[in-house]
Parts: C-alpha cells; sequence; structure tokens
C-alpha cells in the first residue's frame, strides 16, 4: 500500500511540471443508496417509541479537486479527489440520534472539451476508488459500545460522468456551472446495518450500490506552458 | 444559443437543484418500511412474550387490528419478576441486557432507564478448588473463528486436548447458551457469534428486565391480550385463518403470528391445518432447547464468589446483588442442560436445593448450609407453556432457524427468540427483532 501511494505521489509531482489546470468543486449531492434506505426504513418502522423518523441519506456536500495533465488536448487525463458528507440526524425526547456518513474518492479522469473551437463546455469521466464511514451519536455523544465507538467502513468503486460549461471570470481563472451523476456499482460496508438498524442481515444486503445526482459550482485555474 | 443565454438558463438549473426543497425529495422515497401499504386486516398472535408483545406494539403503532392470545396467566413469556424474596426484585427469567447495540438499547436510552455493566469478576471452580484462571484458557477455543467442526462443546474440548478434569468448565460455558455441552454445536455457535453485533458488554436492569418489558411495550398492548388461552390448532386452509383454543372457542383472522417456544412446535401441540411441510417440522427439531432453571439461594452472609463456574451440579452461580440495590444475599443458582434435567428429576424443590447446598458446602466449607435462609426455584422445564430455557444450535444445524421462521401461505408467520436466524437467538432483543420483522413480512405479503 505504501509503495501504491509513493508512487501516486511521484506520478503527480512528475507530471506537475506539465499542469495545465486545476480545479476545485463545490456540489450539492443528491445520493440514493437501496440498501441503506432499508436499514433506515426498517429502524423507523421498528422504533415506534421514537416519534419523530429518521430521515433517509439524501442531501449532501461534495468538494473535489481536480489535477488536469493536458487540457489542450481534445481528450485529456486527470487525478481527482473528494469528499462528500452526509447527515441524517432526528431529534426524540431524550433521544437525539445522528448518522454521519463520510465518503473519500480518489480515482482518474477523462476530461473532453472541444479544444479547436472552444465553446465553453466540457465534460468528464471519472473511475475512482472510494471509501466510506459512517458513524453513530446519540445525544451529541459518539455512541460506543464494548469501549469503541460505533462504526462501518465501506470500500468500493464509483463512476462519475460530469457535464459543465465554463466561462472566463479573470485571466486565467475560470468559473463553471456542472451538473454530474455518479454511480458506485458496489460499495461493500458490512456493519451499515449494525450501525443504523444494530441488525445484521435483517434488512438487506452487506453491500450497496449508490447512485449520486450533483450540482455544483467549479473553479479553475488554467496555466499556459 | 449564445453563451449569456446559456449561462442564464444553467444558474437557472443549478439554483433550482440547490434550492430544491428536501421534503419534495423526500416524498419520493419513503421513510419506513410500512408507507404505501394499505392492510385493513386483522392479525391474531398466539403467545404474549417478548416478540408477540413487540408484534403487538408495532401493529398497534399502524393501526391495525389484533389480538393477543397468550396460554399462561400471565404475559411476559421467559420475562418475569418475582419480589418479596429479597429486598430487591428478582428476574425469573431474563435477566442480562447482552450488548447495548440493539433496539432494546435504544428504549433504555430514550426512556432513560437505569442499567449497570455487570463486570463482577469470574471465578472456576477446578480439582475441588476455587481459582481466578485455570490452567488452560478453555474459554477460548469457544471463540476461535478457523478449524472449528460441527461437533459437540464437549466433543471439540476433548478435540482439542481438554481432559476430564474441564468437564465440568465446559458444561457451564455450555449452559450460558442454554444447552447440555454434549448437544450444542461449537461449529454453530461460532458461526453464530460472528454475526452477533450487540456488543459484549452484559448490563442489568436496576430492576428488572420483566419492568422494563412491561412499562415500554406491555402497556401498549396490555388490552388486547387473552390470557389463559391454549391454543391448539391453527387452520389456514381457507382465505381466512381461524385458530381454535383448548375451549374449542375460534378466532378469525386474516395472519397469524406464532410465537410460542420451539418446544411447543416441537411436540406438536398446536395442530396446523394443512399440516406443515416435512421441512418445517424438521427444522423445528433441529433447533436446540434444553431444560434450565434458576434457583434463588438467599444467605445471612455473602460467602461466596461473584461468578462460580464449573459445578458439577450447577454449572454457574452468580451473585444477585450485582447491579441491584439492596442488603440482602442471594446467590443465583443458573441451571441447564443435563444439569437441569437432573435436578428436575429430584422431583421437588427441596431437594434441589438441597443438591445446590451440598455443592456450595463442597466449595466453601459447609457455610452455605451454615447460613442458608430461604430458597426460590423457577424452572422453566416444567411450566407447561415453556418447557425449557431458550434455543440454541444444535450439531448439524444448517439453516434450520431460517426454514423454521419462513412464513407459510403468507398467512402463518413465525416469531420468537428461536426463530431470530441473524445471530441474536436466546436474546430478549432477538425476540423482538423477529416480532417487528414478521410484521414487515405481513405487510410485504398484501403488498400489491
Amino acid at each position: 500500500m505504501k509503495k501504491l501511494i509513493a508512487a501516486f505521489v511521484l506520478l503527480l509531482f512528475c507530471r506537475c511540471s506539465f499542469a495545465l489546470e486545476n480545479k476545485l468543486e463545490l456540489s450539492y449531492t443528491y445520493l440514493y443508496s437501496g440498501q441503506w434506505d432499508k436499514a433506515i426504513q426498517a429502524y423507523n418502522f421498528s422504533r415506534p417509541f421514537l416519534a419523530n423518523q429518521q430521515p433517509l441519506f439524501m442531501n449532501g456536500l461534495n468538494a473535489s479537486a481536480s489535477h488536469i495533465f493536458k487540457p489542450h488536448k481534445v481528450f485529456s487525463y486527470g487525478i481527482t479527489v473528494s469528499y462528500l458528507y452526509f447527515r441524517s440526524s432526528v431529534k426524540n425526547e431524550n433521544f437525539l440520534n445522528t448518522l454521519n456518513l463520510h465518503f473519500a474518492d480518489i480515482g482518474w479522469l477523462v476530461h473532453f472539451e472541444n479544444t479547436e473551437k472552444p465553446d465553453g463546455f466540457y465534460s468528464e469521466l471519472a473511475f475512482s476508488a472510494v471509501s466510506s464511514g459512517l458513524f453513530r451519536t446519540v445525544n451529541r455523544k459518539s455512541f460506543r459500545y464494548d469501549g469503541a465507538r460505533a462504526k462501518a467502513f465501506g470500500i468500493g468503486g464509483d463512476i462519475h460522468l460530469k457535464a459543465g460549461y465554463e466561462f472566463s471570470a479573470k485571466n486565467n481563472f475560470f468559473i463553471s456551472p456542472f451538473a454530474a451523476l455518479g454511480y458506485t456499482p458496489f460499495l461493500f460496508s458490512p456493519n451499515t446495518e449494525g450501525v443504523i438498524n444494530q441488525t445484521t442481515g435483517l434488512t438487506g444486503r452487506r453491500w450497496t450500490g449508490i447512485v449520486q445526482v450533483q450540482a455544483g459550482i467549479a473553479l479553475h485555474w488554467k496555466k499556459e506552458t | 444559443m449564445n453563451r449569456r443565454h446559456f449561462l442564464r438558463q444553467s444558474a437557472l438549473i443549478s439554483a433550482g437543484a440547490l434550492l430544491l426543497p428536501p421534503a419534495l425529495l423526500e416524498a419520493c422515497r419513503k421513510k419506513s418500511a410500512d408507507e404505501d401499504i394499505g392492510f385493513g386486516g386483522k392479525v391474531l398472535i398466539i403467545g404474549a412474550g417478548a416478540a408477540g408483545l413487540y408484534a403487538g406494539y408495532i401493529l398497534r403503532s399502524k393501526g391495525i387490528d389484533f389480538e393477543i392470545l397468550e396460554a399462561s396467566s400471565a404475559y411476559g413469556g421467559r420475562v418475569g419478576k418475582i419480589n418479596g424474596f429479597a429486598d430487591f426484585p428478582l428476574d425469573t427469567g431474563a435477566q442480562w441486557l447482552h450488548g447495548k447495540n440493539n433496539i432494546l438499547g435504544d428504549l433504555i436510552a430514550k426512556t432513560q432507564t437505569e442499567i449497570t455493566l455487570d463486570d463482577s469478576a469470574e471465578f472456576f471452580w477446578f480439582n475441588n478448588q476455587i481459582t481466578g484462571t485455570l490452567p488452560d484458557d478453555i474459554e477460548a477455543i469457544f471463540l476461535r473463528e478457523d478449524n472449528v467442526p460441527d461437533v459437540s462443546f464437549k466433543d471439540f474440548a476433548v478435540q482439542e486436548g481438554f481432559g476430564n478434569e474441564y468437564a465440568d468448565i465446559v458444561e457451564g460455558i455450555a449452559g450460558d447458551s442454554g444447552a447440555a455441552a454434549s448437544r450444542i454445536s461449537a461449529y454453530w455457535k461460532i458461526q453464530e457469534e460472528a454475526a452477533w453485533n450487540s456488543g459484549d458488554d452484559d448490563f442489568k436492569f436496576r430492576g428488572t428486565y420483566f419492568d422494563f418489558i412491561d412499562t415500554n411495550i406491555a402497556a401498549q398492548v396490555k388490552d388486547r391480550i387473552q390470557l389463559n388461552t391454549i391454543v391448539s390448532k391453527i387452520d389456514y386452509s381457507q382465505s381466512s385463518v381461524v385458530v381454535t383454543d383448548s375451549n374449542n372457542n375460534t378466532y378469525t383472522a386474516d395472519k397469524v403470528i406464532v410465537t410460542v417456544p420451539v418446544t411447543i412446535l416441537k411436540a406438536g401441540d398446536i395442530e396446523f391445518v394443512p399440516a406443515l411441510t416435512q421441512e418445517k417440522t424438521d427444522a423445528f427439531a433441529k433447533i436446540g432447547m434444553d431444560a434450565g432453571m434458576k434457583v434463588f439461594l438467599k444467605f445471612s452472609s455473602a460467602f461466596y464468589h461473584q461468578n462460580i463456574i464449573g459445578g458439577n451440579t450447577c454449572g454457574a452461580y452468580a451473585d444477585e446483588i450485582i447491579g441491584k440495590t439492596g442488603s440482602d444475599h442471594v446467590l443465583l443458582a443458573f441451571i441447564m442442560g443435563e444439569q437441569a434435567e437432573r435436578l428436575t428429576a429430584l422431583g421437588s424443590d427441596s431437594a434441589i436445593t438441597s443438591a445446590l447446598l451440598q455443592e456450595l458446602d463442597t466449595m466453601y466449607s459447609g457455610q452455605a448450609t451454615a447460613s442458608f435462609i430461604g430458597s426460590q426455584v423457577i424452572n422453566w422445564t416444567t411450566h407447561p407453556f415453556i418447557r425449557g430455557a431458550y434455543s440454541y444450535s444444535t450439531v448439524g444445524m444448517g439453516n434450520a432457524r431460517e426454514t423454521a421462521a419462513q412464513p407459510v401461505d403468507k398467512k402463518i408467520f413465525f416469531a420468537g427468540e428461536a426463530m431470530n436466524y441473524n445471530g441474536n437467538h436466546q436474546t430478549v432483543f432477538g425476540a423482538v427483532e423477529t416480532g417487528y420483522r414478521e410484521v414487515i413480512n405481513i405487510l410485504n405479503s398484501v403488498k400489491k
């Protein structure tokens, strides 16, 4: 693993000398995850003593950074890292239950734009490795048992398709609204049901597929070489 | 489309997406498993133990008509209490909350019910003396995750090189799972441990488990419980299900949830019409449920250790005052499997008490008899509608629990701790999980 990270960092720095575009993105993310919906639905169904129901994981925030190596080609390539955060929280009498779901992605992207006749449109296809972490708090304290925090980690793969339109703001600085569709066909997170509904194998599978729809703003810095 | 036009449009689309009210999006996805499922029928629940009570609680919360038929004169099943024997209440059945990462843990937090961690020390009766440690860690072999054959605890211990001097220790360990060491499967026990997610800490209620269930669950459904109603037949051959009791009274419902102990199903005390499949009855037969009893021994002084494992008459003794508020000295004899069968065969509570005192006298040089005040024997084996302690997985168990729990003809549903195939059988919260699971199954069965 250390060798892999070292190789990745080396590649990044080595290609920086040719780097022509860096991009920061901030977006709203709508998430759909069938298995996690099931776990929350079972939680809500099974606890009539909680008058207010736990929201599904649905609305979240995404921040990502991309580094594109050759944007003056029609197809260019880059790397991307991103972080997503979702929160599901509900207050009942004596019982404030909060689920915090984090995703961290790192991946490789193909960037397409018509550099022959620039019209501002661009699109991207990204393939990422995804890791996730789910944590629970009750009454604002980490829910712990057996001396450890209740947690569920996951790992999987993701494909993202993005389209945007950039316009020049100042010199090499560009802004673009964009929309993206993400699909994680497989995220293995065996203990997610154990954190959400406190059961194992009762509500569904140990893995899930995830669909994300994003809309946001990207800031681009382009550097001529 | 010119650039300005596009920018304006894309800005509007982005803003629209960002400001789209979450409520609108949420409306597209249901928050609870029962939304959009209409069920106007009636559900009969057979058995007012934890599973039956909780199933009723869920049905009431969803506005579904139901009735609970209980064979005995009290609700609670294997959760009960006695007052007056000591200056603190005693749990006659389920006593420990095994971990708190479970649905009852949430209910405890919500209701601010007081529980305390039972971190009492463990001692062993080994080679005729009490010791804090054993020469070899026999408990570790039952926690191993690989190379465990589907043989009994007893055989597995022998295979691992533990001699006859460990036999009573193994019996005590098996007894913790409600079984005789010669019958419970080492392999399946470990598979179940792998699915266990509730936590390893044990907690005790400051009051009793029964008080907690009574106040927070039974209170919601008491008015729908009919006691002293022994169900003898369930006829599901027609579109409605007709349930007949021992007095030939009939009850009609659209769905029935059977929550009786697996011993009742194994014995065939309830006739199903049409008869259940051979596969189903074989599955019931594979689920073990041995004899079990709790004997409370009251003494004038606490001469004993907090926990003693490995007695030949009783596999495990535990100091009852742990986690309670009181000053009386009560020692619990927790007897399962073959040991419970032997004591039951003695035929009287006084004979059972004498046998236990004799063993304690051996351990503590006669102090037991010298300071003995009284005893209370709770023998679940002889309870006509329970007939044992709790379920365990036998050698060759396979997926018997899952098979046993499968609904029949979308009309008969099975719940109760023995029907929990997610690793939480033997527990009250495991029973509760099956209660709500079967209501979900009922609603799914009527989904169009």
